[in-house]
């Protein structure tokens, strides 16, 4: 061994580079993308699963909430600096984080390991379908926050498509997912829960999370297409409409 | 009546440089090999099974008892130290490997001068240096030691690096070996002099933010530290060190 030469002397910058200390930037980054995922996009998220329950009571309490919802002050603001923008830099921040890791699952079918590739997995599924489900519901069609009235038959229009509904779902699982153990992490990262028994007790309360979310966000994503409200909303005792004064513009025609 | 054997495929390379050539060896069966024996019987007669005379294998071990830290290799394809790995208890062929994230000197041994240049970077260590002799140091409280000691098994075989999907050259993560030892040397009543500058030191690129708790490293550690433990503690240290810095620098 003494005609060997001393690896660490000829090769200093092979293979995985030591700790770049006090260097860079992603600590700050990653932290950022960390908390938007919890604030705003996770309470944002939460907001907007809970609004869409409101479909499992019909048309009229759909329209009033997004009615609502566009009432309040500052929206543009609210939907670009709270949710687009939050939004778009998780997802292109997550997309780099994960174009750097390399799941190893096959040797190490651990579950951390599992749950490790099922967040990066869940995560392109959700924003696949957050891209379309925008574009689709906010930027296209009927303005709904000029015609709350029409939220309804939108929604029931684009799940009409059994693709589209099975879209939905799966991409309703995969959020849920996706910030229910997002959220453990964050609580892990950030040094909120640092026991191995805290971080245990959390899980139960994410996992209990995950399947709340998903629970009604499939029900009421299967709301819209209740056979009582198939021929539109008007139909149903209108007693609410004219409480809120709801238009109801043609969707087919505005389309 | 053909005699009972074990079956060997190593994956061998020459030089840092040379292209990987898996061999692959035959050798009478023992009962309770462990891998280091089985590539010492291949060093006394290094044949191939085709008949070919090669070169006796080069790996690194010294202890035999998982103390040293010095034999990690992929054995069928997992990262564990060869000195525990007993062949009863492995599927046949045994695939050995070198560590997959780290250079390769050659065949089986590997430069894992990474986590040592990771540790000086964290400093790991108390600082005792002085031109005059500082006396006795603090008690340590048997709560404190206890808690501790765990965290000084490490035994560098950077399995817990191995294993992480996120250690890897586009990351250049740290790893879990340095985060723990960040823990074991910010809770010593000497070392913690130094915990602002190594929680600093956590926050670089390649920090302990790249930590994605996949927990692999938790699973791999053959002596069982508590990993995760000790990376959510020091992220905790960092966090609070963070706002910290936000009302004070």
């Amino acid at each position: 061994m003494a005609t060997a030469t001393n690896p660490s002397s000829g090769s200093a910058h092979r293979g995985v580079q030591p700790l770049r200390a006090g260097q860079g930037h992603s600590f700050l980054l990653r932290k950022l993308h960390s908390l938007s995922g919890v604030i705003p996009i996770g309470a944002f998220l939460l907001e907007h699963f809970l609004s869409n329950t409101e479909a499992l009571k019909g048309p009229a309490a759909y329209a009033a909430q997004v009615k609502f919802l566009n009432s309040l002050p500052w929206v543009p603001v609210l939907e670009w600096g709270f949710i687009f923008l939050p939004i778009l830099y998780h997802a292109c921040y997550g997309l780099y984080i994960w174009s750097s890791g390399k799941s190893n699952i096959t040797y190490y079918p651990w579950a951390g390991n599992w749950m490790y590739m099922a967040q990066r997995w869940t995560g392109l599924i959700a924003f696949g379908y957050i891209a379309q489900h925008v574009y689709h519901l906010r930027f296209s069609g009927v303005r709904l926050a000029d015609h709350p009235g029409a939220s309804f038959a939108k929604v029931h229009h684009e799940l009409a498509n059994p693709w589209m509904l099975a879209l939905y779902l799966v991409a309703i699982i995969a959020t849920s997912w996706h910030f229910s153990y997002g959220l453990w992490l964050f609580a892990a990262k950030w040094g909120i829960t640092t026991g191995d028994k805290a971080r245990r007790r959390f899980g139960y309360v994410c996992t209990a999370l995950a399947v709340a979310l998903i629970t009604l966000g499939i029900a009421s994503a299967l709301a819209f297409l209740n056979p009582k409200y198939k021929y539109g909303w008007t139909e149903s005792p209108s007693a609410q409409t004219t409480q809120s004064q709801l238009q109801m513009p043609d969707v087919a025609a505005s389309k | 009546m053909a005699e009972r054997t074990i079956k060997v495929e190593i994956k061998r390379q020459h030089d840092p440089d040379g292209n990987a050539v898996v061999e692959k060896f035959e050798i009478p069966y023992r009962p309770n090999m462990n891998v280091i024996s089985v590539l010492m019987e291949i060093a006394a007669r290094p044949v191939t099974v085709d008949g070919k005379e090669t070169t006796p294998v080069t790996y690194e071990s010294n202890c035999l008892e998982e103390i040293c830290g010095s034999c990690s290799m992929l054995i069928n394809g997992r990262a564990r130290m060869a000195c525990s790995a007993l062949v009863d208890n492995l599927e046949q062929p045994l695939r050995l490997e070198p560590l997959s994230k780290f250079p390769v000197v050659r065949d089986l041994q590997v430069d894992r001068s990474v986590l040592f240049e990771n540790l000086k970077r964290v400093q790991a260590w108390v600082p005792i240096d002085g031109s005059y002799d500082l006396g006795a140091g603090p008690r340590i409280t048997p709560q404190v030691q206890e808690e501790n000691y765990p965290l000084s098994n490490c035994i560098s075989c950077c399995c817990c690096m191995e294993v992480c999907p996120q250690f890897n050259v586009a990351t250049g993560f740290v790893g879990a070996a340095t985060i723990a030892q960040v823990k074991l040397f910010n809770d010593h009543p000497t070392g913690k002099v130094l915990k602002e500058e190594r929680l600093h030191a956590m926050m670089g690129d390649g920090g302990i933010q790249d930590c994605a708790y996949a927990q692999n490293c938790v699973v791999a550690c053959p002596k069982e530290l508590p990993l995760a433990q000790a990376i959510s503690d020091v992220g905790r240290q960092v966090m609070l060190q963070a706002v910290k810095d936000i009302f004070t620098t």
